[in-house]
C-alpha cells in the first residue's frame, strides 16, 4: 500500500509538470497579449515585454518559470494587480474557495446520501418520487441559476443572508454560494445512492444478514450502507471537480474573493502568469482528490485492501492504469464479490 | 415487520434532512447576532471610522489593478488613487483645473516654463511634508524605462515635458527630465512647446507625487499593495486593501489640509461584476451608488435616483481604406456612415443615456477659449454624416459606378461584450436594409485580439472606441495623423497632417483661437472623407441614493470624484 501511494504521488508530480508545459505552450497561441491596449505604442509594448522577459524564446521562459516554480514563486501579475506576486494574490483567495467548495461537497454529499437512503428505503412512495424530482432538477439546472434564485429569495426578499461575500461575516455569507454549489452534488449523490441502495437491499447477503437476526439501524448502516458507499466515493471525486468549474460563475455572482473569480478575470485580461498559476493549482487539487479517493477505497472496502496486498502491487504491469480503468477494476471486483454471495 | 422497521429508519433520516435544512437557514441570525432583520445584513457593521457621517458605499465593476499612480491606467484605479492623493491641481465640479497642492503658479511668456508654488500645510500620512522633490520623484518614475509606465506618453507626447521622450526611449538618464525642485516648495517644469491644456494634466494621477524616502524604504514591488505601503496626502486614506481585493475601505484623512471640507467619514468600495446582483444590493440598501446596464436603465427611467452623466468615450466605425479597395472609395464610406440610424441605436439598444454622435470629436469633454463645447453643434457635418438612408443611397450609387460593382461584402469586427454585440447586430441590419447589395458579417473577438488586429490592419470594418485622455480635441484628432498607431484605416492626408502639426508644435501653439479654428478645419476633413463613422458617445447611468449629493462626474481623467460628496 505504501509503495503504491508513493508511486502515485510521483506520477502526480510528473503529470503536473506536463500540464504546466502544455499550458505554457497553449498560452502562446492565445489571442492577443497581456499588453494590448489601444493606448500603448509599439515601443512601450516592447519595453513591457522586455521588463517581464516575454521577449525571450519560449524555452527560456519555460525554464525560468519552472525554476521559479520550484521555489514556490508563481511570478507577478501583469494586469489584474500589476506587479503583485501571484503567491500573494492566491494566498488569501485559495482558502476562501476551498472553504466554500468544501462546504458544498460536505453538505451536498451528506444531504444527498440521506435523501438517497430515505428514498431507497421508501421505494415507490412519494418520498422516492420527490428524490427523483430533486435529482433531475439538481443535475439539469446549472448552479448559477440556483445562486441567482437563492440570492433573490433569501438575500433580496427575505434579507436572511447577505447577498455579497463579506469577510467580516464569512460563515453566513458563504452559505448561499455553498448551497448553490452543493445542489449538483446533492442531486447526483442522491440518485446514485438510491439506485445503489436498492440493488444492495435486494441482494442475498442482506437476506442472509436479516435471517441471522440483524435488523434496523445496524442492518442498514453496517451491511447496506457500507456496500453502497464504494461506488459513491467514485462518483464524488469527479463531482468535486465539477464544483471547481461551477465556482467560477457562483463566485462572480456573490462577489467572493476566491480563485474562481480570479481565473475568469485573468483569462479575460490575458494575465498569463495568473492563468498558469491557477490552472496549476486546479490540476494539483484534481490530482490530490483522485489520490485521496484511491486511498479511501482501501479504507472503506477491506476486500480491495486485502486483494491488493495479496495480489502484490509489484505484479501489476508498469504504467499504472489510469483512474477510469482502476474504477472499472474496483467495480469488477465488487461485482465479483456480489456474484460470490449470490452463488 | 422488517419493512416497517426499515421504513421507520428511513423516516428518521428524513427528519435529519429537515433539521439540517433548518440549521442552515437559521444560522445567520444566530451568527451575526443582529436582532433587527429588516436591516441589511452585510455592510460594515461594528466598524465606524472616525469622522462625521457614514462612509459612502460605492460599487465598481472591476478590481483596482494598481494603486501606484505611475503604473495605474484603468478608470477604477485612477479614481481610488485620486481618493487618497492630491496632485498639483484638482478638478472643480465643472472639470476646470483648480489649485490643490499648488498654491499658485506662473507661466513664462513663451509658455515653456511653469513654476508651481506648493502649499506648506500639505502632509503625507506619515507626517512628512509634501515637497517639490516628491513631484520630481513621481514624474521621474513615470518616464523611467524600469517602471515601464503605460501612461508615460502623458509626459512625452501629450505633456511635452522636456527630455521625457528621450528618457522613455532610454537615451537619457531620468535626472534630465524637465522638472526641478527649486526649493522645498517651488517646482519648475520645462516644456518643449507650449501646451494649452497643460494645467489640466496636473490632476491626472501619472503626474502625482510619490514620497521618495518612503518609497525607497519599501521592499521592491510592494509599493501600493497594502495600507502600510501607501502614503496618503489626500482627502481619504486606505484602511483595508489588498491586491485585487473585491472590497476595501478608505477612511477620512484627519491630516488632510482641507479636512474641514470633507463630510464623509470614508469610502467603502465593493466590486460587483454581475449587474443584477449590484442593482439588488443597491435596492437592499447595501450600496449608495451603483452603475446600471442599459436594460436596467429602462426599468428605472422615471426614478429620481437615476443619474446619467456623459463618459466622454466615443464608439465609432473604423474602415480599412488601405487594405480593402471598396472602402478606399470615399463615396462607399460616406454611404455606410449615412446608412446608420444612430438615434435608434442610443434609444432602443444602448438605452443608458448615451448620445448619438455625428462629429469626429465627441461632445461634452472639450471646451474652447470662449468656453463653448467643441462639438456642441452636432449638425455641422449634416451633409456628410446624418441618419439619412436616402443620402446613403445617393453616395452608394456613386460608389457602385466608380467601383464597377453591384454587391459588397464586409466583415464587421467587434469585441465580445453584450452591449457591443447588440449594437453591431443592429448596425448590420441598418446598413444592409439601407444599402441593397451590401452584406455584413459579424466577427466577434476578445478585446485584446481585436485591438491587435485593427492596429495591424487585419480587419475590414471595426466597431471600436476611444476615450479622451485630456480635455482637448487633439486627444481625438491626433489619431488620424499619418502613421499614428491608432489610425486604424491607415488613412493619410498631407493637408491634415500639416494642420495637426501647426496645432501641436507649430504656428498655432501660442494662439488658442487660431488653434481652435484650425482644429475645426481638421475635423471637417475627417468627416468629409468619412475616415471614421462616429456612432455614439457613451454615458454612465448611475443610481444614487437620495440622501447622497456632491459626487462630481467628469468625462476626462477622473470619472468620479468623491471629495465633495455628502451623505445624510
Amino acid at each position: 500500500m505504501k509503495r503504491y501511494i508513493l508511486r502515485r504521488i510521483l506520477i502526480s508530480v510528473f503529470t503536473l509538470l506536463a500540464i504546466t508545459l502544455v499550458l505554457f505552450a497553449m498560452l502562446q497561441f492565445m489571442p492577443g497579449s497581456p499588453f494590448n491596449d489601444e493606448k500603448l505604442s509599439d515601443d512601450q509594448r516592447a519595453q513591457l515585454n522586455a521588463k517581464y522577459g516575454l521577449d525571450q524564446p519560449l524555452y527560456v521562459q519555460f525554464g525560468r518559470y519552472v525554476a521559479n516554480l520550484a521555489r514556490g514563486d508563481f511570478g507577478v501579475s501583469y494586469n489584474i494587480s500589476k506587479n503583485t506576486p501571484i503567491r500573494q494574490l492566491i494566498q488569501t483567495r485559495l482558502p476562501i474557495s476551498i472553504k466554500i467548495g468544501g462546504m458544498a461537497v460536505g453538505m451536498g454529499a451528506l444531504a444527498g446520501l440521506l435523501l438517497g437512503i430515505a428514498a431507497a428505503l421508501n421505494h415507490n412512495t412519494i418520498l422516492d418520487t420527490l428524490c427523483t424530482i430533486v435529482s433531475v432538477l439538481g443535475v439539469s439546472v446549472p448552479s448559477y441559476v440556483f445562486a441567482l434564485a437563492l440570492s433573490y429569495s433569501l438575500g433580496f426578499r427575505l434579507k436572511w443572508l447577505p447577498m455579497l461575500y463579506n469577510a467580516k461575516m464569512a460563515l453566513p455569507s458563504s452559505l448561499m454560494p455553498g448551497i448553490a454549489l452543493s445542489l449538483f452534488t446533492l442531486a447526483s449523490i442522491a440518485r446514485f445512492t438510491r439506485n445503489e441502495m436498492l440493488e444492495v437491499m435486494d441482494s442475498d447477503y442482506m437476506l442472509l444478514a436479516e435471517s441471522k437476526g440483524i435488523s434496523g439501524a445496524p442492518l442498514i448502516l453496517r451491511h447496506a450502507l457500507r456496500n453502497t458507499l464504494i461506488p459513491i466515493i467514485t462518483v464524488l471525486a469527479p463531482l468535486v471537480v465539477d464544483l471547481m468549474t461551477g465556482s467560477l460563475v457562483v463566485e462572480k455572482i456573490f462577489a467572493i474573493p476566491g480563485i474562481g473569480s480570479l481565473l475568469v478575470t485573468a483569462i479575460q485580461s490575458n494575465d498569463y502568469n495568473v492563468i498558469i498559476a491557477l490552472s496549476f493549482i486546479y490540476s494539483a487539487m484534481y490530482i490530490a482528490i483522485m489520490l485521496t479517493v484511491d486511498i479511501l477505497y482501501g479504507i472503506i472496502d477491506p476486500r480491495i485492501r486485502l486483494a491488493r496486498s495479496s495480489d502484490g502491487e509489484d505484479s501489476t504491469p508498469p504504467g499504472r492504469p489510469g483512474f477510469a480503468s482502476r474504477w472499472a477494476r474496483v467495480w469488477g471486483k465488487k461485482q465479483k464479490a456480489v456474484n460470490m454471495y449470490e452463488s | 415487520m422488517k419493512t416497517k422497521r426499515i421504513k421507520r429508519f428511513g423516516t428518521g433520516i428524513l427528519v435529519c434532512i429537515f433539521v439540517l435544512g433548518l440549521v442552515a437557514c437559521g444560522s445567520p441570525s444566530s451568527n451575526t447576532g443582529t436582532p433587527d432583520r429588516t436591516k441589511a445584513p452585510s455592510g460594515d457593521a461594528g466598524k465606524k471610522p472616525a469622522g462625521s457621517g457614514d462612509p459612502l458605499n460605492i460599487m465598481v465593476e472591476v478590481e483596482v489593478s494598481s494603486l501606484d499612480p505611475q503604473v495605474a491606467t484603468d478608470g477604477t484605479s485612477l479614481e481610488v488613487i485620486a481618493d487618497f492623493t492630491d496632485g498639483l491641481m484638482q478638478m472643480d465640479p465643472d472639470g476646470k483645473a483648480v489649485n490643490a497642492i499648488a498654491e499658485s503658479h506662473e507661466v513664462s511668456e513663451d509658455g515653456l516654463t511653469y513654476t508651481f508654488h506648493l502649499r506648506k500645510d500639505a502632509k503625507w500620512s506619515n507626517g512628512d511634508p509634501v515637497t517639490a522633490d516628491d513631484f520630481v520623484f513621481g514624474w521621474q518614475r513615470a518616464v523611467d524605462p524600469d517602471t515601464a509606465s503605460e501612461y508615460s506618453y502623458m509626459l512625452s507626447d501629450i505633456g511635452q515635458v522636456k527630455n521625457a521622450a528621450d528618457i522613455i526611449a532610454g537615451k537619457k538618464p531620468v535626472t534630465d527630465l524637465g522638472i526641478t525642485a527649486v526649493d522645498e516648495n517651488t517646482l519648475k517644469v520645462e516644456l518643449n512647446v507650449p501646451v494649452s491644456y497643460f494645467l489640466s494634466l496636473m490632476y491626472f494621477p501619472t503626474f502625482y507625487p510619490v514620497n521618495r524616502s518612503f518609497y525607497e524604504g519599501l521592499k521592491k514591488d510592494t509599493f501600493g499593495t497594502s495600507p502600510e505601503t501607501i502614503l496618503s496626502n489626500g482627502a481619504f486614506k486606505p484602511d483595508s486593501y489588498e491586491p485585487a481585493a473585491l472590497s476595501f475601505d478608505l477612511v477620512k484623512n484627519p491630516d488632510y489640509y482641507d479636512a474641514d471640507k470633507i463630510s464623509l467619514s470614508g469610502l467603502s468600495y465593493q466590486v460587483i461584476k454581475d449587474s443584477q446582483q449590484a442593482f439588488m444590493s443597491y435596492q437592499n440598501g447595501d450600496l449608495d451608488i451603483v452603475k446600471l446596464s442599459g436594460d436596467q436603465v429602462d426599468q428605472v427611467k422615471d426614478d429620481p435616483e437615476l443619474n446619467v452623466e456623459g463618459a466622454g468615450c466615443m464608439w465609432y466605425l473604423t474602415m480599412n481604406s488601405h487594405e480593402i479597395p471598396a472602402l478606399n472609395n470615399v463615396n462607399m464610406r460616406l454611404a455606410l456612415t449615412n446608412a446608420i440610424d444612430r438615434a435608434s441605436i442610443v434609444e432602443d439598444v444602448v438605452k443608458d443615456g448615451s448620445v448619438a454622435t455625428y462629429t469626429a470629436v465627441p461632445p461634452q469633454f472639450a471646451t474652447g477659449p470662449d468656453g463653448s463645447d467643441f462639438s456642441a453643434d452636432q449638425d455641422k457635418f449634416h451633409d456628410v454624416c446624418a441618419d439619412d438612408p436616402d443620402k446613403a443611397v445617393e453616395f452608394y450609387e456613386k460608389a457602385k459606378q466608380e467601383l464597377g460593382q453591384d454587391s459588397f461584402h464586409f466583415e464587421l469586427l467587434l469585441e465580445d461584450q453584450t452591449e457591443t454585440q447588440n449594437v453591431a447586430a443592429v448596425l448590420k441590419e441598418q446598413i444592409e436594409s439601407a444599402l441593397p447589395g451590401v452584406t455584413i458579417d459579424l466577427k466577434v473577438e476578445p478585446k485584446k485580439q481585436r485591438v491587435e488586429d485593427i492596429q495591424n490592419g487585419r480587419y475590414e470594418v471595426c466597431l471600436t472606441r476611444w476615450g479622451p485622455d485630456y480635455a482637448d480635441p487633439m486627444t481625438y484628432l491626433s489619431m488620424w495623423v499619418t502613421d499614428n498607431l491608432n489610425n486604424y484605416g491607415f488613412w493619410s492626408n498631407a493637408g491634415y497632417d500639416a494642420i495637426i502639426a501647426d496645432c501641436t508644435t507649430g504656428a498655432h501653439i501660442n494662439d488658442p483661437e487660431a488653434r481652435w479654428n484650425a482644429m475645426y478645419d481638421a475635423e471637417k476633413i475627417v468627416m468629409d472623407e468619412a475616415v471614421i463613422a462616429p456612432v455614439y458617445t457613451k454615458a454612465d447611468a448611475n443610481m444614487i441614493k437620495s440622501g447622497v449629493s456632491g459626487i462630481d462626474f467628469h468625462p476626462v481623467a477622473l470619472n468620479r470624484v468623491f471629495k465633495n460628496a455628502k451623505k445624510n
